[in-house]
C-alpha cells in the first residue's frame, strides 16, 4: 500500500489541484503543492522503515491485474536500485515546489503538472511491469513539454519541440524493444521479473537492447543524442531545469541498469567494451564542450552529459563496485545539478544574465550575491569530484570498480573528471571573483542587485548539506544498496 | 522569477576641470549642492566626528603611554582596563583602532611636509637619543637592541610621534564634524555650501595651533617636537595628512598586485593614486580593504536619519557600509573642498586681478589633482 | 580498540578535527550574522583550537616516545571487496610532523593576527587556515593511501580558497585557478595512481601495500605507470618541475598563507612521498623519473630564485629548489634524510617567510631593487631573516647545515653527482639569500624604504620565538634522534658543507647590485637574465602548448556540437517529421498542441499495442 501511495498522493493531489474551487492565488497553490510533495518525500522516506536492506530482490510488492488482455498490469516494488532514486525524487520534487516562486501564467496547471512529473517518475521507478513502466515513462514526459513550453524562455517553442520528438522517439524506441521481446518470446507476459531474455539468441538480445539502449541513451543522455538537453535546460525555469537534471535524465540510467542490463544480460557482456568506450567518449565530449560554454546554464548541462557518461561506464563495468558506483553517482548528480542549477536560477533572476563575459565579482560582501557565490564553490567542487561531497566517492567507486575490466576507459574518464575542474573553475572565477560588474565595461556603478533573501537560498542550502552528508558518510547510501547493486552485478569485479 | 529590467538612462557627465575651477572659484561646492548630499554630507560627517574622537583620544594616550613598548598589548586601552571591555575587545564589539594606525602609517611613510621634515632634524636626533639613554638604563633589553640596531629606537619613536601628531589633528576634526552637527540641527547648515564654509572655517580658525610633543621618563621630561620647532596644525599636519590619505593612499592587497614583475604599483610614490578621493566603494567590506574597518565604525555610530535614509537607498541595510563608504566619500571631497578654500592665497571675492590670477593659479592645481579622483562622487 | 590506550592515544582522531572544528566555528562571522562586532573572535577560536591540537598532539608524542607507536583504525566504508578506512599512524616522524604542522599554523596565526589586523574578512581566512591545518594534520598522520589522497585533495581546495582570499584582485584570480588546476593535474594522475593500485592490490592501508608490493610482481609498464601516477600528486604538492609555476603564482595570497605553503604543505606532499617509497622501488623508471625532477628543481629553483625581483617570489623558488633535494633523497630511498631536510626546511623557511613578511608591511613593496636600509631599524625583522637563512643555508652549525652534512655523507657513499647537486644548490641558495639581504636590509633607504618601523608585535613576537627555535633545533634534533645517528658524519663532510656555503655566501656578497633593474648590456647575458626572471618561460610554454590545446579542442567541440549533431538531428526531424515545424508554430496554443500531443502519443501507443496483437 506504500508504494501506491507515493502514487496517489501527487496523482490525486494534482487532480484536486485542478479542481479547486475558485481562482485560488500562486502562493496558495504552491503552498498546496508544497505540502503534498512534502506528504509524498516523508512517505519516500516512511519506506526505509519496512525496507530490508540486506535483501536484494523485490519488496513491498503490490500486484493487481488491470488491462490484463495486453499484459498491462498493475505491479510495483521497490529494491535496493530504485529506493534511492525514490527518495531522491522526493526530496527533489519538492525542491522544485519550493523554488517555483511567483509563478503568474496559469499557477494552477503549472503546480499540477509538477505534481504528475513527481507522480509518474515514482511509477516508473517502482514499475515491474514493462508496460506500466513505459507508461509512467511516457506520462511524464508531457507535463515536462509543458513546463518547459509555457513557463520557459524566450526560445522555449524550439527546445520544447526539440525535447519532445527527440525523447518521444526515445519511448517510441523503448516501447518497440518491449513489444519486440514480447513478440519473439510469445509470450503476453510484460512482467519484468520472468528473465525471457534468457533463451533467446544472442542477436536477437542484441538487437533489441540496442534499441533500449539508444532510446534510454537519449534520455540520458549520451553522445551524441545529448543536443537536446542544453537546449531544454536553457529554456527552463530553474526549478524545471532541476527536475529534469535532478530526476528525469536518471530515468534513462535507470532504464539502463534495470532492462538493458537486467533483461539481456549475456547480450549486455558483449557490447560492455563498446559501452565503456562509448561512456569515455561521452565523458570527454561533455567536459570539452563544456569549457567552451559562456553561458551558466549550458555549462551546467554539459557537465551532465559528461558527468552521466560515468554512469555507463560504471554499467558496462557491472561489477558490484561498479554498480554501487553508478547508482551513487545518479544520487550524487541529482543532489549536485539540483544545487548548481538553483544557484544559476539565482544569479538569473538577480542579474538577468547567465553569460560569463558580462557576470565578475558576484561574491561581493554587500552588493554581490555572496551566500550564493560560496554554495556555488561548494557546489562545483563537488561536481568536480573534491573528496568530502559526494561526487568524489562516486567517482571514486565507478573507477575503482571499471578499471580492472576498461582501464583505458576508465583513465580517459578520469581525464573527464580532470576536465570539470578546468570548466567550473573557470565559472567561479569568472562570475564570482573580481570586481562587481554586471556587464562589459559596467566599471564606475554597477546596477544594485535585487537582494536575495535567505529563504530563497533554502533549497539550496538543504541540497549542499545532502552533498556533503553523502561524501562525508556514504553509508548511508551504500548500506542501503548494497545486497541490490551485488545481486545485478555481472561479475565479481574482485581482485584478479 | 523574472529578470530586472535594466533602467536605460544615459550616462551621466562628470564635471570637467574648467567647472571644477569654476566651483572653486565661484565659492560653489564641488559636490551638487542637494537635500541628498546634505543628508549624507552632515550625518557621515557626524559619525566619523564621533569616531574620529575615539581614535584621537586613543592615539593620544599612545604617543604619551608607549614610548618604546615593544609588547603594547594594551595600546587600544586608553579608557582603562576592565574585564568587561577586555571581554568586548575580544568580541571586536569596539572601535577598530587598526584602522587609525593604517592612516597613521600612510602618513607617515608618505613623508610630506614640515612634521617629516623636522623627524630628520639634529633636534629630533638628539632629542631621540636622550630619550634612548633615559630608557635604556631601565630597560636593558632596549639598550641591547639599541647597541645592534642604533635604528631602531629613533624609527619607533618618530613613528609615535606621528602617532600623537595625527591624534591632534583628529581632535580638532572631530570637534569640527560634531559642531557642524550641533548647527545642523539648529538649521544654521542647510546647504552643502554651509558645510563646506564650516570646515573652511574650522580649519581656517585651528591653522595656527601650535604642534608640540612631550614626554616624560621617570621624573625627566623631553621634548620630542618643541614649541620653537614652530610645528602648526594646518600646513605642517593637516595638509601631509590630505596629501597621504585623501590622495596618495596605499594600495589595497584586495584590489592590486604587490608582484614586483607585475609592475602594478609605481616605483615613485608621489604616483600613488590609492588615497580616498580615488577609492572604489564598490568592494566595501571585501577582503583587503583596509578602510571597511572605518565604514564599520561609522555604521556603529551611525545617526537616525542617515539610517533611515539608507533603507530606501540601495539594498537598504544589506549595503549599508558601502553607501556609507559613497557617503563618506562625498564628504571628503566637501573636507578637500573647505581645505582649498581656506588655503586660498587670496579672498575670493578680490578685484585684483594679480590675486585673481592667483587664485586661478590655485585653483587650477587642484583641480588637475580632483580630475584623477571618483569625479562620480560629485554628481 | 584495547582500553589500555591512554586517553590521549584513544582520541587522537580528533587532532585533524580541531582544524576542521575552527573553520566550523568561524562559520558564523563570516556569514556576517555579527553585524555590529568586528570578525576577531573567530580568529582567536582558530588560534585556541590549534593551542589544543598541539597540546594534544604533544601529549601523544610523549606517550609514543615512551611506549611507541600506536595505530588506530576506524572503519568508514565498505562495498563488496572494498574496504576503506579511517587510520591513523601514530608514529614518532609522523607525531613530528604533526607537531611541526600545528606548531608553525599556530604561529602563523598569531602572526596574521598581526599582519592582518587592517583585514575586515578575517573570520573567512581563519576559517581557511583552520581548514588547511585540519587537512594537513589528517595527511600526516594518514595511515591510508586513500585517505592520504582524500586530504591532498582538500587540500588543494583550501589552497584555492586561499591563494583566492583576495578575490577581487585580478591577478589573484589567475593565481588561484593556476594553483587549483596545476594541483590538480597532480591530483587526478595520483588518483589514477591510487585507483589502480587498491585495484591491484585490494588494499589501501600503507602496510598491506608494502606487504603486497614486496609479494606481487607487476609487469615492467604497470609498475611503471603505476610508479609514475603516484609522484605527480606530491610533485603538484611540492611545486616541482614542471608543476611549479602554482607557487610563484600563490604568491599573491595572503602572506600568512604563504608562510604555511612555503614550509609545511610542501611537506605534506612530501611526506606522502615518503609513505608511497617502498612502492616505488620496484618501480625504476618512476625513481630515475623522480631525480631527474629533483635535480631540475633543485638547480633551476636555485638559479630563477636568484634571478627574481619580487621579495616573496626570491623565497618561494628556494623551496622548490630544496623540496628538489628532498625528492632526491626519497628516489634513492633514504627516508631519514628527507626527513631531516624537511624539518629543517620548514621551520626555516617559515621564519624566512615570516621575516620578509615583515618587511611587506611596513614598507607596502614587494620589489627587492625598490628597497634598503632596512637593516638598523628592523631588529626583529631582520633577526628573523639572518636566523632563517643561517638554519637554511649549511653554513652554520644550525639544522641545515645538519642536514645537509648528513646528506654528503650518505650520498657519498651512493652517488657522487648527487652530492654535486646538493652542494650547488646550497651554494646557489646561500648567494640568493645574501643578495636579497644586501638589497633590502643594507645599503641607503630608498624612498619606500626611508619611513619603516618596525612591524606590531602580533608579528614580531611570533618572529622572535621562531628564531628562538630554530636556534634551538640542533638540540631537538639531538634530542629526537640518537646523538650518533646525527653527528656521525666526516669532517670531509662538514668542511664541504660549510665550504659551498662559504662560496655562495661570498659570491653573494661581491655580486654588484644594481638598483635600477637594468637588465644586463651582453645580450646572451640579458638572455640569460630573462630567461631565469621569468622562470624559463614556463608560464608562456603553458599558455601556448596546453591551455591553447585544451581551449581549441574545446571550442571545436562546441562547434561540432552546434553544427554537425545538431545539425544532423535538425536534418533528421525535418526529414521524418515534416510536421515538426507546423507543431513548432503550434506552441503558442499550448492547450491545442497539449491535446495534439496526448492524442498522438496514445495513438502511436494504441497502433503499436494493436500492431503486436494482431
Amino acid at each position: 500500500m506504500l508504494l501506491s501511495i507515493l502514487l496517489l498522493i501527487p496523482f490525486l493531489g494534482a487532480l484536486a489541484l485542478i479542481l479547486w474551487p475558485g481562482s485560488p492565488s500562486s502562493a496558495r497553490l504552491r503552498d498546496i503543492s508544497i505540502v503534498l510533495l512534502a506528504a509524498q518525500c516523508v512517505a519516500s522516506f516512511a519506506l526505509l522503515l519496512p525496507f530490508d536492506p540486506a535483501d536484494a530482490g523485490l519488496q513491498l510488492i503490490e500486484q493487481a491485474r488491470w488491462v490484463h488482455v495486453i499484459g498491462l498490469d498493475y505491479a510495483l516494488a521497490v529494491d535496493g536500485l530504485s529506493l534511492p532514486l525514490v527518495l531522491m525524487n522526493g526530496v527533489l520534487c519538492l525542491v522544485a515546489a519550493i523554488a517555483s516562486r511567483s509563478i503568474e501564467n496559469r499557477p494552477r496547471v503549472y503546480f499540477a503538472m509538477l505534481l504528475v512529473i513527481s507522480g509518474a517518475v515514482n511509477g516508473a521507478f517502482l514499475a515491474q511491469n514493462l508496460l506500466l513502466f513505459f507508461l509512467f515513462y511516457e506520462l511524464e514526459l508531457i507535463p515536462l513539454w509543458l513546463l518547459i513550453a509555457i513557463w520557459g524562455g524566450a526560445n522555449r517553442a524550439y527546445a520544447a519541440t526539440k525535447f519532445l520528438i527527440v525523447t518521444a522517439v526515445s519511448g517510441v524506441l523503448i516501447l518497440g524493444a518491449f513489444l519486440g521481446l514480447a513478440f519473439v518470446t510469445g509470450t503476453m507476459d510484460f512482467s519484468l521479473r520472468p528473465v525471457l531474455a534468457g533463451e533467446l539468441s544472442l542477436t536477437v538480445q542484441l538487437i533489441l537492447m540496442g534499441a533500449l539502449l539508444i532510446g534510454f541513451g537519449i534520455k540520458i543522455p549520451l553522445f551524441p543524442f545529448h543536443t537536446w538537453l542544453p537546449d531544454a535546460h536553457t529554456q527552463a525555469s530553474t526549478p524545471v531545469s532541476v527536475l529534469l537534471a535532478g530526476v528525469l535524465l536518471k530515468l534513462g540510467t535507470y532504464g539502463l541498469l534495470r532492462f538493458c542490463l537486467g533483461l539481456f544480460p549475456e547480450a549486455w557482456q558483449l557490447a560492455a567494451p563498446w559501452l565503456a568506450g562509448w561512456a569515455a567518449i561521452s565523458v570527454l565530449y561533455g567536459s570539452l564542450a563544456a569549457i567552451a560554454q559562456d553561458d551558466m546554464k549550458r555549462m551546467v548541462a554539459y557537465s551532465s552529459v559528461g558527468h552521466m557518461g560515468y554512469v555507463l561506464l560504471a554499467a558496462a563495468a557491472a561489477t558490484p563496485l561498479g554498480l554501487m558506483g553508478a547508482l551513487f553517482q545518479m544520487v550524487s548528480h541529482g543532489l549536485i545539478s539540483g544545487v548548481l542549477f538553483l544557484l544559476v536560477g539565482v544569479v538569473y533572476a538577480k542579474t538577468g544574465t547567465r553569460d560569463l563575459n558580462v557576470l565578475r565579482g558576484l561574491l561581493n560582501p554587500e552588493r554581490g550575491l555572496p551566500l550564493t557565490g560560496s554554495l556555488m564553490i561548494i557546489g562545483v567542487m563537488a561536481s568536480a569530484g573534491i573528496p568530502g561531497m559526494a561526487g568524489f566517492i562516486s567517482e571514486f567507486l565507478i573507477f575503482r570498480g571499471s578499471l580492472q575490466p576498461f582501464p583505458l576507459a576508465t583513465l580517459l574518464s578520469m581525464v573527464g573528471s580532470g576536465l570539470t575542474a578546468v570548466y567550473f573553475l573557470l565559472l567561479v572565477n569568472r562570475a564570482f571573483f573580481g570586481r562587481l560588474a554586471i556587464a562589459p565595461g559596467e566599471v564606475v556603478n554597477p546596477r544594485i542587485l535585487d537582494r536575495v533573501a535567505l529563504r530563497e537560498q533554502v533549497p539550496a542550502i538543504a541540497l549542499s548539506i545532502g552533498v556533503l552528508a553523502l561524501g562525508l558518510a556514504p553509508a548511508l547510501l551504500s548500506n542501503l544498496s548494497e545486497a541490490a547493486t551485488t545481486g545485478m552485478s555481472l561479475s565479481t569485479g574482485g581482485l584478479s | 522569477m523574472s529578470a530586472p529590467s535594466v533602467a536605460s538612462v544615459a550616462p551621466p557627465v562628470l564635471p570637467d576641470q574648467e567647472e571644477l575651477i569654476r566651483r572653486l572659484l565661484s565659492d560653489t561646492p564641488l559636490l551638487k549642492d542637494t537635500s541628498d548630499h546634505l543628508i549624507q554630507v552632515v550625518n557621515v560627517l557626524e559619525t566619523y566626528g564621533i569616531v574620529l574622537d575615539a581614535y584621537s583620544r586613543n592615539l593620544v594616550d599612545q604617543g604619551n603611554k608607549q614610548l618604546l613598548n615593544p609588547f603594547p598589548v594594551f595600546r587600544f586601552f586608553h579608557e582603562g582596563f576592565s574585564l568587561k571591555r577586555l571581554w568586548d575587545h575580544l568580541l571586536g564589539d569596539r572601535i577598530n583602532f587598526e584602522y587609525a594606525e593604517y592612516c597613521q602609517k600612510a602618513m607617515f611613510w608618505h613623508g610630506t611636509g614640515g612634521l617629516d621634515a623636522y623627524l630628520d632634524s639634529e633636534e629630533f636626533e638628539s632629542a631621540c637619543q636622550k630619550i634612548i639613554q633615559c630608557k635604556s638604563a631601565r630597560d636593558p633589553l632596549l639598550a641591547i637592541t639599541n647597541k645592534l640596531y642604533p635604528g631602531f629606537a629613533p624609527e619607533s619613536i618618530r613613528s609615535l610621534t606621528t602617532i600623537y601628531c595625527l591624534g591632534l589633528f583628529w581632535r580638532i576634526m572631530s570637534d569640527i564634524f560634531i559642531d557642524l552637527a550641533r548647527r545642523y540641527a539648529i538649521k544654521e547648515v542647510v546647504c552643502v555650501r554651509d558645510v563646506v564654509h564650516h570646515i573652511r572655517d574650522g580649519l581656517v580658525a585651528a591653522a595656527g595651533s601650535p604642534i608640540t610633543y612631550k614626554v616624560t621618563i621617570g621624573n625627566e621630561e623631553i621634548w620630542v617636537l618643541p614649541p620653537e620647532a614652530g610645528l602648526t596644525f594646518l600646513v605642517d599636519v593637516a595638509v601631509p595628512y590630505v596629501e597621504a590619505v585623501f590622495f596618495r593612499g596605499m594600495p589595497f592587497l584586495g584590489t592590486v598586485s604587490y608582484n614586483a614583475q607585475a609592475r602594478q604599483i609605481s616605483p615613485d610614490i608621489s604616483d600613488f593614486k590609492y588615497g580616498a578621493l580615488y577609492a572604489d566603494p564598490i568592494p566595501s567590506m571585501g577582503a583587503g580593504i583596509p578602510p571597511s574597518l572605518c565604514m564599520q565604525d561609522m555604521y556603529r555610530h551611525l545617526p537616525e536619519e542617515l539610517s533611515t535614509w539608507y533603507d530606501d537607498h540601495g539594498r537598504g541595510q544589506v549595503d549599508v557600509h558601502v553607501q556609507i563608504c559613497v557617503s563618506f566619500q562625498k564628504s571628503m571631497f566637501c573636507v578637500t573642498n573647505g581645505a582649498i578654500a581656506g588655503t586660498m592665497p587670496h579672498s575670493l571675492d578680490t578685484d585684483d586681478p594679480e590675486q585673481q590670477a592667483a587664485n586661478r593659479a590655485y585653483a587650477e592645481s587642484w583641480s588637475g589633482r580632483l580630475m584623477g579622483c571618483q569625479r562620480g562622487a560629485l554628481l | 580498540m584495547t582500553s589500555e590506550l591512554s586517553i590521549p592515544i584513544q582520541t587522537a582522531w580528533l587532532i585533524p578535527l580541531y582544524g576542521f572544528a575552527g573553520m566550523v566555528v568561524a562559520l558564523p562571522w563570516a556569514c556576517g550574522w555579527f553585524r555590529r562586532q568586528a570578525h576577531r573572535a573567530a580568529a582567536y577560536l582558530n588560534i585556541l583550537l590549534t593551542l589544543l591540537a598541539f597540546a594534544h598532539g604533544s601529549l601523544i608524542l610523549q606517550e609514543v616516545l615512551r611506549a611507541g607507536s600506536v595505530d588506530l583504525v576506524f572503519p568508514w566504508l565498505t562495498v563488496a571487496d572494498l574496504d576503506l578506512d579511517i587510520s591513523f599512524s601514530l608514529s614518532l616522524t609522523n607525531m613530528v610532523a604533526l607537531e611541526l604542522i600545528t606548531g608553525l599554523s599556530l604561529f602563523s596565526q598569531v602572526y596574521s593576527l598581526g599582519y592582518m589586523d587592517k583585514e575586515w574578512a578575517l573570520a573567512r581566512f581563519f576559517a581557511l587556515l583552520g581548514f588547511f591545518e585540519g587537512a594537513m594534520s589528517g595527511v600526516v598522520l594518514s595511515d591510508s593511501l586513500f585517505q592520504s589522497y582524500f586530504l591532498l585533495e582538500m587540500l588543494t581546495l583550501s589552497t584555492y580558497l586561499l591563494v583566492g582570499f583576495w578575490y577581487a584582485q585580478p591577478l589573484v584570480i589567475t593565481a588561484a585557478r593556476d594553483a587549483f588546476l596545476t594541483k590538480r593535474v597532480g591530483d587526478v594522475l595520483l588518483l589514477m595512481g591510487v585507483v589502480a593500485l587498491c585495484s591491484f592490490s585490494g588494499a589501501m592501508g600503507f602496510t598491506d601495500l608494502y606487504v603486497w608490493a614486496a609479494r606481487d610482481s607487476l609487469s615492467p609498464l604497470a609498475a611503471t605507470l603505476l610508479g609514475l601516477g603516484l609522484i605527480a600528486g606530491p610533485t603538484g604538492k611540492c611545486a616541482q618541475f614542471p608543476m611549479h609555476l602554482w607557487l610563484d603564482e600563490a604568491m599573491e595570497g595572503p602572506n600568512p598563507a604563504s608562510i604555511l605553503r612555503n614550509s609545511v604543505v610542501v611537506t605534506c606532499g612530501a611526506i606522502v612521498l615518503l609513505k608511497v617509497m617502498p612502492i616505488l622501488q620496484y618501480s625504476p623508471v618512476a625513481l630515475v623519473v623522480l631525480l631527474v625532477i629533483g635535480s631540475i628543481s633543485a638547480i633551476g629553483g636555485s638559479l630563477v630564485a636568484i634571478a627574481q625581483v619580487d621579495i616573496k617570489r626570491t623565497l618561494s623558488y628556494t623551496t622548490t629548489a630544496h623540496l628538489g633535494l628532498v625528492f632526491i633523497a626519497i628516489a634513492l630511498q633514504i627516508p631519514v634524510l628527507a626527513l631531516l631536510l624537511l624539518f629543517s626546511h620548514a621551520v626555516s623557511k617559515a621564519l624566512l617567510s615570516m621575516s620578509i613578511g615583515g618587511v611587506i608591511a611596513s614598507t607596502n613593496c614587494q620589489d627587492i631593487t625598490e628597497l634598503g636600509g632596512l637593516g638598523s631599524r628592523m631588529p626583529a625583522t631582520t633577526t628573523a631573516f639572518l636566523i632563517g637563512a643561517a638554519g637554511f643555508v649549511g653554513f652554520l652549525p644550525l639544522g641545515g647545515f645538519f642536514a645537509l652534512a648528513q646528506a654528503i655523507d650518505l650520498l657519498s657513499v651512493r652517488s657522487i653527482p648527487f652530492m654535486a647537486i646538493f652542494l650547488i644548490t646550497n651554494s646557489l641558495t646561500a648567494l640568493g639569500l645574501v643578495r636579497v639581504f644586501r638589497h633590502v636590509f643594507l645599503g641607503d633607504s630608498l624612498i619606500k624604504s626611508r619611513r619603516a618601523a618596525e612591524v606590531n608585535w602580533q608579528m614580531a613576537l611570533p618572529m622572535v620565538a621562531l628564531s628562538v627555535i630554530v636556534v634551538l633545533i640542533p638540540f631537538l634534533l639531538v634530542r629526537l634522534e640518537s646523538l650518533e645517528g646525527l653527528l656521525a658524519f666526516p669532517l670531509w663532510a662538514a668542511v664541504l658543507v660549510v665550504a659551498s656555503g662559504l662560496a655562495g655566501l661570498v659570491a653573494g656578497a661581491l655580486l654588484p647590485l644594481s638598483k635600477a633593474w637594468s637588465r644586463s648590456l651582453n645580450p646572451l647575458l640579458r638572455w640569460f637574465q630573462d630567461l631565469l626572471a621569468y622562470d624559463f618561460y614556463t608560464e608562456r610554454f603553458y599558455r601556448i602548448t596546453i591551455v591553447n590545446v585544451v581551449a581549441e579542442i574545446s571550442r571545436l567541440a562546441a562547434w561540432f556540437d552546434q553544427t554537425i549533431v545538431d545539425g544532423l538531428l535538425h536534418g533528421v526531424a525535418r526529414f521524418s517529421l515534416s510536421s515538426a515545424e507546423s507543431l513548432k508554430l503550434s506552441v503558442s496554443g499550448q492547450t491545442q498542441s497539449y491535446v495534439l500531443t496526448v492524442l498522438v502519443a496514445i495513438v502511436l501507443f494504441l497502433t503499436s499495442v494493436s500492431w503486436f496483437l494482431t
